[in-house]
């Protein structure tokens, strides 16, 4: 049993076109072929009126077949139970007809194979061999019943190679068309993957040519000093001044990963090195956050930088959600005010010293 | 000096227990006194009779929330104490009839204030509580006055009440106004439990609140079939 497999919309719109193509044939070849053959052989039957209600039979299995078929792809149990009607049906209608003109006055055979590959058309191949090797058995078996004769014999395999055979040509057709539009198919997924692949790389390309920019000019300085010994490690200052690069190089860091809440992220990012310094961080935040762009967020963890560099032991970060916009506040046991970044991106800092503690509160509000 | 305020401990974790305890102890005027300790609600019995219980919101991986009106009804001021810090259980814990929500990371801090506020009745706001408030979007929340929120927000960025007062020029006390007030209007929103109309009565004759403040949002219609008498609790 094949589950029914998600098709895209163009494979799955071809898909439909050679179901309605199938749908066509066999229903022609009831009415014309199968009708034809049965109005045309009317005096041979014994009672044409029992031969009329198999064709209607028939008819109403291939009305039944159309609309499982059209619905999607039929699971085994409808799909079986159609197919099994046909093949009593056409039995029916050949053990009814007389025995010696059988194979000549035979209209049922054709339809029931392909009422077979219209139900079984998508189910596995051996299913519809299944079928239609049931479906020759039993008309084998009546001519047996009516007792075979040689040119019997021979006129039941003619029948079988032209009618069987041109059914699997049909439905193997079907199987290749089938495959090749869900080649064409995948290969225009992943030409759009592609295309996306190609889209993301540039973004990333600029991301990190904007980080190489911003550490040209604050990194590298520090790092050309302390190379030429300019900058002495063992001066406060300068361990001040390599803690916060180091922290911003683990913001830089963070702003390329893709993460819901990013302010939040990169928070936690430049909380890092604080962290690894012994300061007992906490973050949290309160409300549902907006979105702040690029240039506020980086005002806002600036100041983050700066306090958490100073904190001796503890830092709070909070973020709230505020009316039109948000307010992140830091209160850290610095010991004297924090020099922090000017307002800037429609970010405002306030600060307060009380004691020992510090509390400062960044706020963007959204244009 | 006063009496101490009975405790009893419901928590499945006897080293969270213990902790509590521990807590209790180090007060520097043994305020509080531990009577009861048991590791699933059966376990609490009447004698000796607790003022509080300490309750932790999840006993054996099932969130007890809901026996919280029950605890109420029989007479118990409920502290719940829990490693939750998700505002809509904050919200949900004090709407049952909770005194207060200390989160685990506060309890060092303000369990015993807690207790001590909630043996009184009146309201105590723990940061995590503050948070929750200021996060709150439902419908039925009550309105809070700008001074009354940003005494919130400021409490709950990690100030010190003295240092909100500094911020927002105002006393200490009257900061402590504040957040009792927008403690006292939830109080009065939601489902009815003896314990709110106690928090909220104390409210009313410590000055914190006025009984026109408390107004329920109206379109809450369970609000007003809860609270038919609300504007005047007679207590």
């Amino acid at each position: 049993m094949t589950a029914a497999q998600p098709t895209a919309a163009m494979s799955g719109r071809y898909q439909r076109a050679y179901t309605i193509a199938v749908l066509f044939l066999v229903a022609g070849w009831h009415l014309a072929g199968a009708g034809g053959q049965l109005l045309h052989n009317r005096p041979a039957y014994s009672s044409f009126a029992f031969q009329c209600a198999m064709w209607l039979v028939m008819a109403l299995a291939i009305i039944a077949g159309a609309v499982l078929v059209l619905r999607g792809e039929p699971g085994w149990l409808p799909a079986w139970a159609v197919a099994v009607t046909a093949l009593a049906a056409s039995t029916a209608a050949a053990a009814a007809s007389p025995a010696s003109q059988m194979l000549a006055v035979n209209w049922a055979w054709g339809s029931a194979g392909w009422i077979g590959v219209l139900v079984l058309l998508r189910r596995p191949f051996a299913e519809l061999a299944c079928f239609l090797a049931a479906e020759a058995l039993a008309t084998l078996g009546v001519q047996v019943w009516d007792g075979l004769n040689r040119a019997d014999l021979a006129g039941f395999l003619a029948v079988l190679a032209w009618s069987t055979g041109a059914q699997v040509a049909i439905a193997m057709g079907v199987r290749a068309l089938d495959i090749a539009a869900r080649q064409a198919d995948a290969a225009m997924r992943s030409e759009h993957a592609a295309r996306d692949r190609a889209a993301t790389a540039e973004i990333i390309r600029a991301a990190r040519h904007a980080r190489w920019l911003t550490l040209q000019e604050s990194a590298v300085p520090l790092i050309a000093e302390l190379a030429a010994g300019t900058a002495d490690p063992g001066d406060a200052q300068v361990r001040i001044r390599c803690a916060v690069q180091a922290a911003r190089l683990r913001r830089l860091l963070a702003e390329g990963d893709e993460v819901p809440g990013s302010l939040v992220h990169e928070l936690h990012a430049s909380a890092d090195v604080a962290e690894r310094r012994g300061v007992a961080v906490e973050i949290e935040t309160a409300g549902v956050l907006p979105q702040v762009p690029g240039p506020a967020r980086r005002v806002i963890t600036d100041a983050a930088i700066a306090i958490l560099t100073a904190a001796r032991s503890r830092t709070r970060i909070t973020l709230a959600a505020v009316t039109a916009g948000i307010a992140v506040s830091f209160v850290a046991d610095t010991g004297a005010s924090v020099g922090l970044p000017a307002a800037a991106d429609g970010v405002a800092i306030e600060q307060q010293q009380d004691g020992r503690m510090l509390w400062a509160e960044a706020r963007w509000n959204s244009p | 000096m006063e009496q101490p305020v009975t405790v009893a401990i419901i928590e499945d974790h006897p080293v969270v227990t213990e902790g509590v305890a521990s807590w209790i102890q180090s007060d520097p005027a043994q305020r509080v006194r531990l009577v009861q300790t048991a590791r699933d609600l059966t376990g609490l019995r009447a004698a000796p009779p607790a003022d509080v219980v300490i309750l932790d919101l999840e006993l054996s991986g099932e969130l007890v929330i809901t026996q919280i009106p029950g605890l109420a009804a029989a007479g118990y001021r409920v502290v719940a104490f829990s490693g939750h810090s998700d505002p809509e259980i904050v919200m949900e814990t004090l709407d049952n009839g909770a005194y207060a929500y200390v989160s685990k990371e506060e309890g060092r801090d303000h369990l015993v204030e807690a207790v001590l506020a909630a043996a009184a009745d009146r309201p105590y706001v723990t940061r995590s509580q503050a948070r929750a408030m200021l996060a709150d979007q439902r419908p039925a929340r009550p309105a809070l006055s700008e001074q009354e929120r940003q005494a919130l927000l400021l409490w709950f960025q990690g100030m010190s009440k003295a240092s909100v007062g500094r911020r927002m020029s105002i006393s200490e006390n009257t900061v402590r106004q504040y957040i009792s007030r927008a403690r006292a209007k939830y109080a009065a929103t939601g489902r009815t439990a003896p314990s709110k109309d106690a928090l909220l009565a104390r409210a009313i004759e410590d000055g914190v609140i006025r009984p026109g403040d408390v107004t329920p949002y109206k379109s809450f219609a369970r609000a007003e079939t809860d609270h038919p008498s609300l504007s005047a609790p007679d207590r």
